[in-house]
């Protein structure tokens, strides 16, 4: 399996912090990696960062071997990283349908082709009754899918997913894990950031930590769980004792 | 294809076959003389509304363009000798040339910047005219030399010509404005307009199509400026980057429905013919009546229906509609 | 010729503390309500009418009037900002732009209706004096605009920076929604703003009767001045604003002197599109817009 997505060196500063520091991680093709850490850890950081939407002081972000620290968020798009956002970004006044069906111009400009493509995307993540809802009027849950939606319509190999599942119910969770599931088994490399913990342990792989812009830990997720450094991070020094097992003690 | 339905084209073919028919029916001086004006800025607007409508960024400095045409056609004209038709066309190569660096520099600034660097723009460009003597007859300007009856001079005898050429003007504008927005670049512009960083994560490429829809907005507002001038036989640099043709601009465009097809031209109608009537009320414009009224107007838009006239049609049109949707209602917009 | 280089940079000083009366008020705005006030050159111009009405009819002198004027521009702005502005606060910039546009329109015609386009320049005992400083010719009154100018400054960037509303005001600046859960009420708080703002422009005007002339374009262009020192200060930037004005009028004071009387204009836009050009986010480098 080759490398998707290889991240080496990421720095960041704004100012006097150092958002992201030094940065490396290797996501493999149709691999799904779980980017977690506290908040301001550089999750989202590092998602501008690669998408194109900061530019890195230094380092490099490879997709399937070609260099794209540099680029413009639209050639990453192009050459086929789809993000989606934190706080959904809907074109409001446009329907579901003309939404999707932005995304779906990457690759065909023309109107009918577009449609099609969008129908699908539409329909893969759930959302068809809503085709012709003014996107300003969904749910939280439909704008998520509508992100995913309209993210899809781009046609990429690499997605990544910016905290999707933040303020969802539990079943509302299950639906967003099964579709992150369908969406890995249809051959997409996925990069996930989020904080539900069921979420991650059901969809991820590998997980990369990151805390104060630094990366503390990597591995799989029963390794990171039990991870003193992991469990510092998140909760403080008190609870390394409690939570790291017999053996770590 | 259920956007142009039968009666759709039924109601497009009346109208065409009424404008077409009014200044031979209705030959009241004035009166054409007012259709004449409805017609040109529902123009300028269709040309504004591309940009500020569809893609949100709102130039106040159009006037800029509209300055730049009536100008590089009058100076061929009087200068060389070349008919206004062919100074029309490079007037507005000369706008589309010249939004290049303006937007270059305007765009770096987002939201109420830009706007304010827009009319920054248009009042350097108006300067810079009142200053040069020697190319362009500076603060006083000059009138055309009247040709009597010159079609191939763009000049008239009688105001139906006018009429119709202008009308023709608009129509172009139109089919433009309708064709862009039923396209992948109309998508792509409204996105823009609704969230550029969004936009840019699909794939829009929007520093590229800002440009390239500033470019025909220029060009087309440029094609007005020469119009304006064969018809008024004069020209001089506060007439011409006058800020009144901003604003207007862009008014009729709010007030008509902000990124609608045919918005600006409602808003024309609306805000030219309250204009008429105030003048011939209060006799000739008592400077400051006609846009204190239109302030008003926008003020009241802004505060209560955003979305301009159309967006009022459009509510009213979507109630009665459960099983047929009418044309307007599946429109993207 | 040095003399006349310093009496150019003087009078440009002296002018610039005027502008960034005005410029400090817009970036207030823009900083606090992320607005952009079209407006706030109208204001001066309506103060500028008041000044004249009460030193005409009452003779009072402008900087007396100022006590009055300031608390009621202050009202006024809170009762602008609750009216009107809070309805079209929002992700969207078109409301908020043409409304605050709109009031502009509204009220430079109806200034225009009302008192006509007719210059009215108010003549006070202190207008034609002027202090002489090794040669450098320093009118009275603009001195005294000046040194207001720089106390009022002076006084807002305390009121910011040592204040509990004054920081409740760059909080919500800053984030709005996180001063919200600390419990700022960000409408009063732009409210304030505002009126602050409005209180500003209305110093301005009082300031300026002595030696500027009142009539209804005056506010167009005293507020693309106060435009450009915002974003060559960096838009929300009080400082900045503060400093650009007064870079602006010595601008514009040299370009007058060197270049041609109606050249003042000319040099303020070469200003505005360099910066534009090369440092967009303004001389202060600091927010990224």
């Amino acid at each position: 399996m080759s490398d998707a997505l290889v991240i080496a060196g990421l720095n960041k500063r704004f100012g006097g912090l150092r958002a992201v520091q030094d940065v490396s991680f290797t996501v493999k093709q149709s691999e799904t990696v779980a980017l977690i850490g506290p908040n301001g850890a550089g999750k989202t950081t590092s998602f501008h960062l690669i998408t194109g939407f900061h530019h890195a002081d230094s380092g490099s972000v490879k997709a399937f071997g070609r260099e794209i620290v540099g680029l413009k968020p639209h050639d990453v798009c192009a050459l086929g990283l789809a993000r989606t956002f934190q706080v959904a970004k809907p074109f409001g006044a446009m329907t579901v349908l003309a939404n999707v069906m932005t995304g779906a111009f990457l690759r065909d400009r023309h109107v009918a082709a577009a449609r099609e493509t969008a129908r699908e995307a539409i329909e893969f993540v759930g959302l068809s009754a809503r085709e012709q809802t003014r996107a300003k009027d969904l749910t939280t849950i439909d704008q998520r899918r509508l992100e995913m939606a309209r993210a899809l319509a781009t046609q990429p190999k690499i997605l990544l997913l910016d905290e999707v599942m933040a303020g969802l119910n539990p079943s509302e969770i299950d639906q967003a894990v099964a579709l992150v599931g369908k969406l890995s088994q249809a051959g997409l490399t996925i990069v996930i950031v989020e904080h539900v913990m069921r979420a991650i342990m059901a969809v991820a792989r590998h997980i990369v930590v990151l805390d104060h812009g630094q990366k503390i830990a990597e591995g799989a997720p029963k390794e990171i769980v039990e991870n003193p450094e992991v469990i510092r991070a998140y909760l403080g020094s008190g609870y390394v004792h409690h939570l790291a097992g017999g053996s770590h003690a | 294809m259920a956007d142009l339905n039968k009666w759709s084209l039924l109601a497009l073919a009346v109208l065409a076959a009424v404008l077409l028919a009014l200044p031979q029916v209705v030959t009241n001086s004035f009166a054409v003389d007012i259709f004449i004006r409805i017609l040109l800025f529902s123009f300028i607007g269709v040309a504004w509304n591309l940009m500020g409508g569809y893609a949100k960024q709102l130039s106040l400095g159009h006037a800029a363009y509209f300055g730049l045409g009536a100008y590089t056609s009058t100076i061929m004209q009087i200068d060389f000798n070349i008919s206004p038709w062919i100074g029309m066309i490079a007037g507005g190569v000369v706008a589309m040339l010249a939004s290049l660096p303006i937007g270059w520099l305007c765009f770096r600034l987002r939201g109420p910047y830009f706007t304010i660097a827009t009319i920054a723009t248009a009042q350097a460009l108006m300067l810079v005219f009142l200053k040069f003597r020697d190319f362009a007859w500076g603060a006083e300007g000059t009138t055309l030399p009247n040709l009597g009856s010159a079609p191939l001079m763009m000049q008239f005898e009688t105001k139906a010509s006018y009429y119709y050429v202008v009308l023709g003007l608009l129509a172009v504008g139109l089919l433009i404005t309708y064709r862009i927005e039923k396209s992948w670049i109309g998508y792509y512009l409204v996105a823009i307009g609704e969230d550029e960083d969004a936009a840019e994560a699909i794939g829009v490429n929007a520093p590229r199509i800002k440009r390239d829809i500033y470019m025909i907005s220029a060009f087309l507002t440029a094609l007005a400026g020469t119009f304006y001038t064969q018809y008024i036989y004069f020209i001089d640099p506060a007439t011409a980057f006058s800020f009144n043709i901003s604003i207007e601009a862009a008014l009729v465009s709010i007030v008509g429905g902000i990124g609608t097809l045919w918005g600006p031209v409602i808003g024309t109608v609306l805000l030219e013919t309250t204009s008429a009537l105030l003048q011939s009320w209060l006799g000739s414009s008592t400077g400051g009546i006609q846009l204190t009224v239109y302030a008003l107007i926008l003020m009241a838009v802004i505060l209560w229906r955003p979305t301009g006239l159309m967006g009022m049609l459009n509510e009213m049109l979507q109630r009665p509609a459960h099983h047929e949707k009418p044309a307007r209602a599946r429109s993207v917009l | 010729m040095l003399e006349i280089v310093i009496q150019a940079v003087v009078n440009g000083l002296l002018i610039g503390g005027i502008y960034a009366l005005v410029s400090i008020g817009v970036t207030l705005i823009f900083g606090v309500v992320k607005i952009v006030n079209f407006a706030q050159g109208e204001f001066v111009m309506i103060g500028m009418y008041i000044t004249y009405f009460l030193f005409s009819y009452l003779g009072i002198d402008p900087l007396l009037s100022l006590l009055v004027s300031m608390p009621v521009l202050f009202v006024l702005g809170v009762l602008i900002q609750h009216f009107l502005i809070r309805r079209v606060l929002g992700p969207n910039d078109m409301p908020q732009i043409f409304l605050t546009f709109a009031l502009s329109l509204l009220l430079l015609n109806l200034a225009l209706l009302l008192f006509t386009a007719n210059y009215r320049t108010v003549h006070t005992f202190y207008s034609d004096e002027a202090f002489h400083i090794r040669g450098i010719y320093v009118p009275v009154a603009k001195l005294i605009a000046f040194v207001v100018a720089m106390g009022l400054s002076g006084a807002l960037w305390v009121f910011l920076h040592t204040t509990d509303l004054g920081k409740a005001m760059r909080a919500a600046a800053q984030n709005r929604d996180v001063a919200t859960l600390m419990g700022i009420n960000p409408n009063y708080v732009f409210a304030v703003a505002f009126g602050a703002a409005l209180a500003l422009a209305g110093a301005a005007r009082s300031l300026l009767m002595p030696f500027y002339s009142a009539y209804p374009f005056v506010g167009q262009v005293f507020v693309l001045m106060a435009f450009v020192a915002v974003v060559l200060g960096t838009l929300g930037n009080v400082i900045g604003a503060l400093i650009a004005s007064l870079m602006m009028g010595v601008a514009e004071s040299l370009g007058i002197q060197f270049v041609g009387a109606d050249s003042g204009l000319i040099v303020v836009f070469a200003m505005l599109l360099l910066t534009l050009a090369f440092k967009p986010n303004g001389l202060g480098g600091g927010r990224v817009r």
